[in-house]
């Protein structure tokens, strides 16, 4: 019996596939990084001559926060958004009102991140003007607080669409996620359940080959294959940004390492599929389920962003601990989540073979 | 044939749900011997392989292989045995030799010849791809895969249903050289006439149970065979009162008879007459069970 075989088949069977969609990843990669500089040019022309609404930082006192920003000209009400992660992508709504400053009960422990808004009456438009942190001291938003075409920050998000890894983080990982693990999961099954469905498990389990030996084989393969795709996404996004002229602004090694964190997610999908394919043994049935898993991983995301009292959704969520932001924006791989994530692809796995080591194979 | 017994069944019960797979069964394979596992469609061959490769849970029961454990010993197992499943199916659009190649290397054998010399023999080209193979050629990549590691068990479900008779002969030839350098061979079939050319003994199974277990000589002297010949010129029935011949019937211008023994005294008789037609058959499982078996068993085969 040598160690190997197995995934040396599957990559080598699979090849063709794998061509074809690493070719996808690389266009798409590559080619949306060349949007950015038109996308970039436009959206300054239009926010020259914008206001800006000068925010001061949160004050704590005595367990309340006050946060205040200077009144501004034709403004006649604002919104504050209220998030604890960088890229209040699960902001929620803290204050909307005519005041320029609110004070609120302190009822958390961790950092929070804040956004200002500014309603226009003039435009009926609604702009992100100002943002900060509650976190003393210089931090990345104090720099975005300077710029003058600070109006790019859409979607209550504080990642400035103006530079490139800005535009990246929101055009390119917003979806990145559904491409690749979609992918890698209809993958995962189906590499286990055509084994059932196409009645070669006998023909693979007559060999000396335990049922543990053929799942890790199988979840390497997909492993190499998550890193693969990994790979040639960095290697679009960098190109990409070296046509450009953009790489000194978003180097390489951010770019790896914001999607080196996707590894491990992407290996929680591919212990997923194999455990529903080893227990349905059904293409159909395990595909089903492992798209169901990742859909139903990000609302728990999502809603766990709504409120407090739903905060614990987000921790039970896979999506929390691929914070690429923290990568693109504060420059700090999160190696405790890499790590947690990894952990739990691990033990998923050893469910599965577990339930493996205990099904009959159908005849 | 030696005393030392490769696989020993004991007690073994498989139930899918309420319905029984087989049910207390017993079986022994010796060392060197070719057994044939006979019985009708859904009486229980197919489940009581797997059970021996440990693709299937058991409910009850032991089953030994080479003295050890058939489920938890599987991999050990699996290393000296070679398998042909019933139904099977291919990884696709890869070249046979690359194919049987790969599950070499799964059975940590590096040496392809016997897979080149197995394949010649079979006609199995190997530079075709998986996925042009005929139901045939996709027995014989089965048929080689099984043998080419020279494993010292071969189980094989089903062999022969789809080879055609000169195939089945070289089949035959290659079973008995396997035999003749010691390896042990248990192999199913629905068809008594397919294992009784190669088989030492033969296992009857019916409704998830060893009904018995003969040599296939002993066999053979109690089943004989049907010989049907429709004569050209007028002929008596007395003429074929012969020794070893029973079961006299006569038809118009055909007889029918069974030949025990003595056939070439039987062919004798025969000869003397103008032969328009002449069929030599082997009794049918299901007949054979019929006829000296299932005494007390008032219940029809199920094929």
């Amino acid at each position: 019996m040598m160690v190997g075989r197995i995934v040396y088949m599957e990559l080598r069977t699979g090849w063709k596939g794998l061509l074809i969609f690493g070719l996808l990843i690389l266009v798409i990669s590559a080619g949306i990084v060349q949007i950015f500089p038109t996308f970039r040019d436009s959206l300054t022309e239009e926010l020259e001559g914008a206001n800006k609404v000068s925010l001061e930082l949160p004050e704590e006192q005595e367990g309340n926060i006050t946060l205040s920003w200077k009144s501004m000209e034709k403004a006649t009400s604002y919104m504050v958004l209220e998030d604890s992660r960088l890229s209040m992508v699960t902001a929620k709504l803290k204050y909307t009102g005519a005041e320029t400053s609110i004070t609120f009960e302190k009822d958390f422990e961790e950092k929070r991140y804040y956004a200002v808004m500014a309603i226009l009456n003039e435009t009926s438009e609604s702009l992100l003007v100002g943002i900060a942190t509650t976190e003393k001291g210089e931090n990345p938003f104090q720099e975005l607080l300077q710029n003058p075409v600070y109006k790019g920050l859409t979607g209550g998000r504080n990642i400035n669409m103006l530079e490139a890894k800005g535009f990246i983080a929101l055009e390119f990982f917003s979806w990145w996620w559904m491409l690749a693990g979609l992918f890698i999961a209809y993958l995962s099954v189906s590499v286990v359940a055509s084994d059932f469905e196409n009645k070669h498990m006998d023909m693979l389990l007559s060999t000396p080959v335990s049922r543990r030996q053929y799942l890790i084989e199988k979840f390497s393969a997909m492993t190499i294959v998550a890193l693969l795709v990994i790979l040639v996404a960095t290697a679009g996004l960098a190109s990409g940004l070296t046509s450009i002229n953009a790489l000194n602004e978003f180097p390489p090694h951010i770019v790896f390492q914001s999607l080196i964190g996707f590894l491990p997610f992407l290996m929680v999908i591919v212990s997923v599929g194999m455990f529903t394919a080893a227990l349905f043994q059904k293409v159909r049935a395990g595909m089903g389920l492992t798209f169901a898993f990742v859909f139903a991983e990000f609302f728990l995301y999502a809603f766990g962003g709504l409120s407090k009292s739903l905060e614990w959704m987000k921790t039970i969520s896979i999506f929390n601990y691929w914070d690429y932001s923290s990568v693109i924006i504060d420059d700090f791989f999160k190696a405790g989540d890499f790590i947690l994530l990894t952990i739990l692809a691990i033990t998923l796995l050893i469910i599965g073979i577990l339930i493996f080591e205990k099904k009959d194979i159908p005849a | 044939m030696t005393e030392e017994k490769v696989i020993e069944i004991e007690n073994l019960t498989k139930m899918y749900g309420n319905n029984v797979g087989v049910k207390d069964l017993n079986l022994a394979v010796y060392k060197g011997e070719i057994v044939g596992f006979l019985g009708p469609n859904g009486a229980g061959k197919t489940t009581t392989i797997r059970s021996c490769l440990a693709l299937i849970a058991k409910t009850a029961g032991e089953i030994t292989i080479f003295g050890l454990d058939s489920h938890r010993d599987a991999v050990a197992i699996r290393e000296k045995t070679g398998y042909l499943p019933g139904d099977f199916g291919l990884i696709s659009s890869v070249k046979v030799s690359s194919y049987l190649k790969y599950l070499l290397s799964l059975r940590g054998c590096g040496s392809t010849e016997k897979m080149v010399s197995l394949a010649k023999r079979l006609e199995l080209d190997l530079s075709r791809k998986t996925n042009e193979l005929s139901k045939g050629n996709k027995l014989k990549v089965g048929i080689v895969q099984a043998l080419m590691a020279d494993p010292d068990l071969i189980i094989m479900d089903e062999p022969t249903s789809g080879l055609d008779p000169l195939m089945k002969q070289e089949f035959y030839r290659i079973l008995r050289e396997e035999k003749k350098e010691g390896k042990t061979v248990f192999m199913s079939s629905h068809v008594l006439a397919d294992v009784e050319r190669v088989c030492d003994r033969v296992a009857i199974i019916r409704k998830g149970q060893v009904k018995v277990v003969e040599e296939i000589q002993a066999l053979q002297e109690k089943t004989g065979k049907v010989l049907e010949v429709e004569f050209g010129d007028p002929f008596t029935i007395d003429e074929f009162k012969l020794e070893g011949v029973s079961g006299l019937q006569q038809d118009n211008d055909r007889i029918v008879l069974t030949v025990n023994e003595n056939l070439d005294g039987v062919i004798e008789v025969v000869s003397k007459h103008r032969i328009l037609n002449m069929n030599l058959k082997t009794y049918s499982l299901e007949q054979l069970f019929l006829k000296y078996y299932a005494q007390g068993d008032s219940e029809r085969g199920d094929a």
